[in-house]
């Protein structure tokens, strides 16, 4: 018998990762009125789910299903199908980062698989701007203020998920997985 | 490959990615100063009234205005802006306006309009006002029945247009 990919607990942890996404973004709500600003929580989870789960796709699971957990909850400001490409489209750029970079753990390289993701969700956005027609920025330099954010957050939720693994290693959470497995 | 240099082509690529963005953009915005109207800079947002440009609506003008800002009941997110109240008095004289006058609010790229009485746009606790969105454009947000869901906002507004009724 061929044996699967993913075997079913890692689906159900992916799957876990997913929702958890859904349920950050619904739930905390940061007092920060800065254009993705809530990639600090989205990317610590992702960095997070693709060490739970080390392998290629992982990533890219989890941002599928969370966009279109997401897509049903009427979650994003510019239409499902812009949800769910860009949910998606932070997973697939996790993906192609860490085929890049290897492993999470390393804090530099989890900092700069948080930036590559998150850049991934802002690309798709712009496009979908761009595509569609939508105004030029009002503010001088609004679009350069709104990369900047989101390079930034990022940044700091590849940081927060690279130290969120170091302490579960330290805790032997891995260790205690792998038994599991 | 070593891990210091996987880690500078992942830096090069980052920095290639937003260079092509913000190239394009500028790209964008050249073409849309070619086809609208010459006393318009891209980024503005014009004030029609029978066909007629009576202002333009920019980023400068507004710099001076308070910035007003309430939660909205369907999300609980923070709408934070520049009152269409205060944004018209910057224009016009506001005191000639009747509250029947007519304000149609309309983006082009989403499809959407809504128009606005000005008795509505002039009670303050309506808070009609312009949030700036997270790209930079303005997104009409309200507390009236009829615009005060996510729904209802107009989102990327890139035209007013002025209307007696």
């Amino acid at each position: 018998m061929k044996k699967k990919y993913f075997s079913t607990f890692q689906l159900i942890v992916l799957t876990l990762f997913s929702a958890l996404i859904v349920a950050a973004k619904i739930a905390l709500r940061l007092p920060i009125q800065l254009p993705g600003h809530s990639g600090l929580f989205w990317m610590a989870i992702m960095i997070v789910a693709t060490r739970v789960v080390p392998k290629k796709g992982a990533a890219s699971f989890v941002g599928i299903v969370s966009g279109i957990m997401a897509t049903f909850m009427g979650l994003g400001d510019f239409g499902s199908l812009n949800t769910l490409i860009s949910y998606s489209a932070i997973g697939i750029g996790v993906d192609l980062a860490l085929l890049l970079l290897g492993n999470p753990e390393n804090l530099v390289v989890a900092t700069l698989v948080g930036i590559i993701g998150h850049f991934a969700k802002f690309l798709v956005k712009w496009a979908f701007g761009a595509i569609s027609g939508a105004p030029l920025g009002f503010v001088a330099l609004g679009l350069a203020r709104s990369i900047i954010s989101y390079l930034v957050f990022g940044a700091l939720g590849g940081l927060l998920g690279g130290l969120t693994l170091l302490a579960l290693k330290k805790a032997g959470f891995f260790a205690y997985l792998a038994e599991k497995k | 490959m070593s891990q210091k240099k996987r880690i500078i082509l992942a830096v090069g690529l980052i920095i290639v990615l937003v260079a092509v963005v913000l190239g394009l953009e500028s790209l964008r915005a050249k073409i849309i100063a070619k086809d609208r109207d010459v006393s318009l800079n891209p980024g503005d947002i014009p004030v029609y009234k029978d066909g007629e440009l009576l202002a333009a609506v920019n980023s400068e003008d507004l710099a001076d205005l308070q910035m007003v800002q309430f939660t909205d009941a369907e999300q609980g997110k923070v709408q934070e802006g520049w009152l269409i109240l205060n944004i018209m008095e910057k224009y016009f004289e506001t005191r000639h306006f009747s509250d029947s006058l007519q304000f149609v609010f309309s983006s082009s790229s989403r499809n959407k309009s809504i128009a606005l009485s000005w008795e509505e746009i002039a009670e303050p606790e309506n808070m009609v006002m312009f949030d700036l969105s997270g790209r930079g454009t303005l997104k009409l947000v309200s507390k009236l029945e009829k615009l005060d869901v996510r729904d209802e906002w107009v989102q990327d507004v890139d035209r007013i247009e002025i209307i007696e009724p």
